[in-house]
């Protein structure tokens, strides 16, 4: 906490204000479709962070995220549907279903080189979405296969995470994106986000270290797909209809992949930067042109994709904070300027 | 029992045609250590060329090979050289070159959903002097296009194989695979050798989308099913062996095919993600694999 109030005050301010202004947002912005938007924006951009703590700071490329967000999701469903348990709760069970699920996939492929791993968590991403389209039912669960399942509609309470209005959903995903940005900073300053580091670098030099890099991508995948699995449970009460092709499955996986490397991989702002940039860009494509021409908004991100990696692999947040730093020294630079300028003239 | 000698046969000869798609992966990962995602939609690329091509003059189908196969080996060698190269040569140093893994699922993206733009979502047939012929041996049926495209695939890969053990290119490129900086000492152009071998890996997918057209349907996501299978195949046999990626694919076919005898086709479609993971952690070489190469 201590290292967090060490910033720079400017910088304080700058992110108290912005903090300040997503808070009041809702009582501004009364359109429900446009809260939505801004909803779905603040959704990636925790879904996002989730998948940062495998992909950005364990050093390889998971492509299969939506797995975790799916069993978050339909965990949840299922228990509430079957058997009237809150969502809150259901919430938790999906969230360590989907982190034992993480380990069992983990433990193997996380010694591997990155490009098993990628292909291992597609298989695992794909492989989940065909088993849900063809299973009718499990149990007593029914999960109804590609139809999916639609939510049974209570009355507006915080125990059924159902609300009339839209204010009720922005408030819980910003607290929660909030605190995934909080474990994120405590991540990438602690021993833990210090050893991922080196093991995703230099993991044989890390290894004659005595760090034990398997164990530590371990801890990171574990606590990713815990909290992507409550992102899950969040888009199931938002949208109150959840099916395999929307919460599972390749195109979700790779949208959030592509938001983290687009934003900045490994950096704390960096989703939440590319969720901004990108998700207006399928938001509004799909409304405006989504009818005559399907998949635009796809073709964008690839482009953008391509060409942010020729010249900012390191993604969109370098440039930023370039031009941040610039205007944040630049009064300083000013004001040293004019202190030792009267004081030559002085002698 | 017929019926499961049928489907064991139809089995290899769909899996020789994977096994070609994943040739052209293998090969690219053995040379660049990069697991090139829009293999798939470089082989849809390649299908509609095919389609079109057919579609335009009425020849033969397989007259399409000498021109669609040369398109796709252009195609892919300057893919690699104008988009995937200078993000690969900034990332040179890196052990896992996770961004030019992701350019190429950009490029994915982009192909697929360009094609999805320009020819919309229907499935396309073609009708051509063999479609639809029927090849029939004991009792058992055959569709003819398949069985002239495993044979075209089987020729394909022994070529390729002979290709890379005994001609100049081919050893400059095991070379390379093997190891970059001793093959740069020895006068080896890398960044030459990625753009052929890319290209190389490419062309296949182009013999692929010619023997596939005859009797499978043209539409913008077909690579995706034949990517993943690619994947499945290539972890089956082992990153960068090339008779491991013709077995893998054979085996996937028979699977596949031998399978839907038993279950329904998505039932099996589960059945191979089963054994990709099995494989990948009992085995994770797969069956022909360097051990250096995980």
């Amino acid at each position: 906490m201590k290292q967090l109030l060490n910033q720079k005050p400017i910088i304080l301010l700058i992110s108290a204000l912005l903090i300040g202004a997503l808070l009041i947002l809702p009582l501004v912005v009364t359109n429900p479709s446009l809260m939505q938007i801004f909803i779905l924006i603040i959704l990636y951009a925790y879904f996002t962070s989730t998948w940062n703590f495998v992909g950005g700071f364990a050093g390889v490329l998971p492509l299969g995220h939506s797995a975790f967000i799916g069993i978050g999701a339909y965990t949840s469903t299922v228990l509430f549907q079957t058997y009237g348990i809150s969502p809150w709760f259901g919430m938790l069970v999906g969230g360590l279903l989907a982190a034992l699920v993480g380990i069992i996939i983990g433990l193997p492929t996380l010694k591997l080189r990155g490009a098993y791993f990628a292909l291992a968590t597609i298989a695992v991403g794909e492989g989940l979405r065909v088993l849900v389209e063809n299973v009718k039912e499990v149990g007593p669960f029914k999960l109804n296969g590609p139809s999916g399942i639609s939510l049974p509609l209570t009355e507006s309470a915080f125990m059924n995470f159902q609300f009339d209005s839209k204010a009720p959903y922005y408030y819980i995903i910003l607290i929660m994106l909030l605190i995934v940005l909080l474990l994120t900073y405590f991540m990438m300053n602690s021993k833990v986000g210090y050893y991922l580091a080196a093991g995703g670098e230099e993991p044989e030099a890390a290894e004659a270290l005595g760090i034990k890099v398997a164990r530590y991508k371990l801890i990171a995948m574990l606590v990713s797909c815990f909290l992507a699995a409550l992102g899950g449970t969040f888009y199931a009460q938002l949208m109150l209809y959840i099916y395999p092709k929307s919460i599972l499955g390749l195109d979700l996986s790779f949208e959030i992949a592509f938001i983290a490397l687009i934003g900045g991989r490994g950096t704390i702002l960096g989703p939440v930067l590319g969720a901004l940039l990108l998700r207006p860009v399928s938001d509004l494509t799909r409304i405006y042109l989504g009818s005559s021409l399907p998949g635009l908004h796809l073709v964008i991100f690839g482009l953008v994709l391509i060409v942010v990696m020729r010249y900012y692999p390191k993604g969109l947040v370098e440039p930023v904070k370039q031009l941040l730093e610039r205007f944040i020294h630049k009064p300083a630079r000013d004001k040293a300027n004019n202190q030792s300028n009267p004081s030559s003239r002085q002698e | 029992m017929l019926g499961i000698i049928e489907a064991l046969i139809n089995g290899v000869l769909m899996g020789s045609i994977y096994g070609l798609t994943a040739v052209g992966l293998t090969m690219i990962f053995g040379v660049m250590k990069v697991i090139n995602f829009a293999h798939g939609s470089i082989l849809m690329v390649g299908m509609f060329a095919t389609y079109w091509f057919i579609k335009l003059t009425g020849l033969n189908p397989y007259l399409a090979i000498p021109v669609v196969v040369p398109l796709l080996y252009y195609f892919g060698y300057y893919l690699q050289s104008w988009v995937i190269r200078p993000i690969f040569e900034a990332e040179k140093d890196v052990r896992e070159p996770i961004t030019v893994i992701i350019v190429t699922t950009g490029i994915w993206y982009v192909l697929d959903n360009l094609s999805l733009l320009f020819f919309g979502a229907e499935y396309r047939v073609i009708k051509t002097s063999v479609t639809g012929k029927i090849f029939e041996f004991y009792d058992m049926y055959f569709l003819l296009p398949k069985i002239i495209g495993a044979g075209i695939t089987v020729l394909c890969a022994l070529y390729l194989y002979w290709f890379l053990k005994h001609s100049k290119m081919g050893k400059a490129i095991r070379a390379t695979s093997l190891d970059r900086e001793a093959a740069s000492l020895m006068g080896i152009k890398q960044s030459k050798i990625y753009n052929i071998a890319f290209g190389m890996g490419c062309a296949c997918c182009g013999m692929a989308a010619c023997v596939l057209v005859p009797f499978y349907y043209v539409y913008p996501t077909v690579g995706v099913p034949f990517d993943i299978k690619a994947f499945i195949i290539v972890v089956l046999g082992g990153l960068g062996s090339i008779p491991g990626a013709i077995i893998g694919g054979i085996i996937v076919g028979i699977i596949e095919n031998v399978g839907a005898q038993f279950m329904a086709a998505t039932w099996t479609e589960l059945l191979l993600y089963g054994v990709f993971l099995f494989v990948l952690l009992v085995k994770p070489s797969g069956l022909f694999g360097m051990k250096q190469d995980f």
